[in-house]
């Protein structure tokens, strides 16, 4: 359903991205991984057409992304960004219901309402609705706007692309698992994820794919499995580790050291 | 929600009506007749008497300009306030007030004999149009001065404003100078802010330009909210921010320059009125855009109904009202300011 082809993207002389080719089918869920300044965030963005990046083949569902009309995008594809505002001097159910503004003209409806309830109340942020935004931790302020975004892509079109960067920053380990299943779960409906996660072992547990990036460029883009070798991992992020599996699932945990 | 907004909006709907009715019967004049029977025998011998003439000609026109000029201002402020995301970000505050101010001000001066010779409704459009070039030129200026990638710098927007006023007044100063007696009286006018001089062509071209321009901002509650997130965020809420920054700053120079034209700079009150609204109902633009034009039109009456009573029979001018009610609220925001620091 996103089908990219020689993506790149450099500010001044400076390549950012080199050669990007992608193709992602609806049902999946991926990680983007790499080390720190490998383009995890730059190529998250370009897919999300915030920046000026050079492509030949840019499709979202077969068509052209430059054939989506600006307010047709936000039914099909949402963003979670890494920063967010540090001051919203709204209550925070409307912050929540702004994921729905796509969707009415003047005055929400109720299900518009409903789709917010149900959102905060799956984010746990729902007892949060007295507070204010400013006040609220790091954690508790990412959450809220996971419902944003997830309010925004709860329609009934098929094949709808949600890209996440970093979503689990600042959350305690029981958030991060919920919030996972949460991708899940919304990837399972026939959608797809791309997410920029910094924990190769929470990636591995829960993506069907890796795209590990190292200096803008795809090192390699399969199953976990595949891509955490022992060698691989230990160039990219020139560091020693060790592979072992997980007891459980068998899928490929990393120790570093 | 939706009641507590309905109550206020009843609750600023009584004190209009009530702001009406003394705005009608008060003043330097007190009138002999019921004010129906005077207006059934105007319509029926179309001659004026004193009072027909007072109420018609003068407190009518200067009521409608009265409650359009603050809907006008209000509604400029508050959209203002949500594209620069600061509750500082209003026309008189940034220079959009001044430099509508002194393009209509070289135009009297250097284009007397001219003007004089246009049809009252021609002349005023003239005035008016001058007003908004003067302003829109303002916003431009100002806008491109404060604004690196898309963030606004609020200290190097007020400071431009500063400027533009510095300028503006310079430029006036040296205008009182080279003016004739007619002229000067204009000239004192504009930089005092005055309704009094409205008449119905006045207030017909500041009904329509204002009554335009609300129609457009009042559809841009949801993307002034979408903007708190940053500007990425809203555009991909499917917002086209630079589209609506551009019709913002077109809008709020066409009002503010029309408002201007006729009454000068009357301060403040696209400050005060996004202000006391914030109270009640945080930033939500979906709200404060059309409560504001309600509120700045009562606000705006009653200011204007004091100023010409509480001297009666000469007239304060209004600017000092507004000033009186501005200053404190602007000194409170700084207050809060500071404690963000």
């Amino acid at each position: 359903m996103l089908h990219i082809h020689q993506l790149n993207y450099q500010i001044k002389s400076k390549t950012l991205l080199n050669n990007i080719d992608l193709s992602i089918k609806p049902g999946e869920l991926i990680a983007i991984v790499g080390p720190n300044g490998a383009g995890k965030s730059t190529l998250l963005s370009s897919i999300a057409n915030e920046l000026k990046y050079e492509a030949k083949t840019f499709q979202l569902k077969k068509k052209n992304i430059s054939n989506f009309s600006a307010n047709e995008l936000p039914f099909y594809r949402a963003k979670f960004s890494q920063h967010h505002a540090a001051e919203i001097n709204l209550k925070i159910s409307e912050i929540v219901l702004m994921g729905r503004y796509p969707y009415f003209s003047n005055e929400p409806s109720s299900t518009d309402w409903e789709i917010v309830e149900k959102w905060m109340q799956k984010t746990e942020t729902k007892h949060l609705e007295d507070r204010e935004y400013e006040q609220l931790s790091g954690g508790e302020k990412q959450r809220l706007h996971l419902s944003r975004v997830f309010a925004q892509l709860e329609n009934n079109i098929n094949e709808k692309l949600l890209l996440l960067d970093e979503p689990l920053n600042n959350l305690d380990v029981a958030h991060q698992f919920k919030t996972l299943h949460l991708i899940q779960a919304f990837t399972k409906k026939n959608n797809a994820a791309l997410v920029v996660l910094h924990d190769l072992n929470i990636a591995s547990q829960f993506a069907d794919r890796l795209l590990l990036l190292n200096k803008g460029s795809i090192e390699i883009f399969d199953i976990p499995q595949k891509v955490l070798t022992q060698e691989r991992i230990s160039k990219v992020y020139q560091y020693p580790c060790t592979i072992i599996k997980h007891p459980i699932t068998q899928l490929p945990i990393i120790l570093f050291g | 929600m939706q009641n507590k907004i309905a109550a206020y909006k009843y609750s600023i709907g009584i004190f209009l009506i009530i702001a009406l009715v003394a705005a009608l019967y008060l003043g330097a004049y007190d009138f002999e007749k019921p004010i129906i029977t005077t207006i059934n025998e105007y319509l029926h011998t179309k001659e004026h008497t004193t009072d027909s003439y007072v109420l018609i000609e003068l407190r009518l026109p200067r009521i409608l300009m009265a409650l359009f000029t603050g809907a006008g201002l209000a509604i400029c402020g508050t959209s203002l306030q949500g594209l620069f995301k600061n509750p500082l970000a209003s026309p008189d505050l940034i220079g959009i007030t001044s430099g509508s101010v002194l393009f209509p001000a070289i135009t009297i001066v250097l284009g007397n004999h001219f003007i004089d010779w246009l049809p009252a409704f021609f002349k005023y459009a003239l005035l008016s149009i001058m007003s908004f070039i003067g302003a829109l030129l303002t916003m431009i200026f100002v806008y491109r001065m404060a604004t690196t990638n898309g963030k606004t710098n609020i200290l190097i927007l007020l400071l431009s404003g500063v400027a533009i006023t510095a300028l503006t007044g310079a430029v006036t100063g040296f205008l009182t100078y080279i003016s004739t007696e007619e002229e000067l009286r204009n000239l004192t006018f504009w930089s005092l802010g005055s309704l009094a001089g409205a008449n119905w062509w006045k207030t017909f071209i500041v009904i329509l330009f204002v009554s335009i321009g609300s129609f457009f901002l009042l559809k841009k509650g949801k993307v002034l909210n979408a903007l708190m997130l940053g500007e990425k965020e809203a555009a991909h809420l499917g917002f086209d921010i630079e589209h609506t920054k551009k019709q913002i700053i077109i809008i709020v120079a066409f009002v503010v320059g029309s408002v201007v034209a006729f009454n000068g700079t009357i301060g403040f009150i696209g400050l005060v009125i996004p202000y006391i609204l914030r109270f009640v109902f945080k930033s939500n633009y979906n709200i404060l855009l059309p409560l504001s034009i309600i509120l700045g039109a009562v606000v705006l009456l009653i200011a204007d109904t004091v100023s010409r009573t509480i001297v009666s029979p000469a007239e304060l001018p209004i600017g000092i009202l507004t000033a009186i009610m501005g200053a404190p609220v602007f000194i409170s925001i700084l207050i809060n300011y500071k404690r963000k620091m």
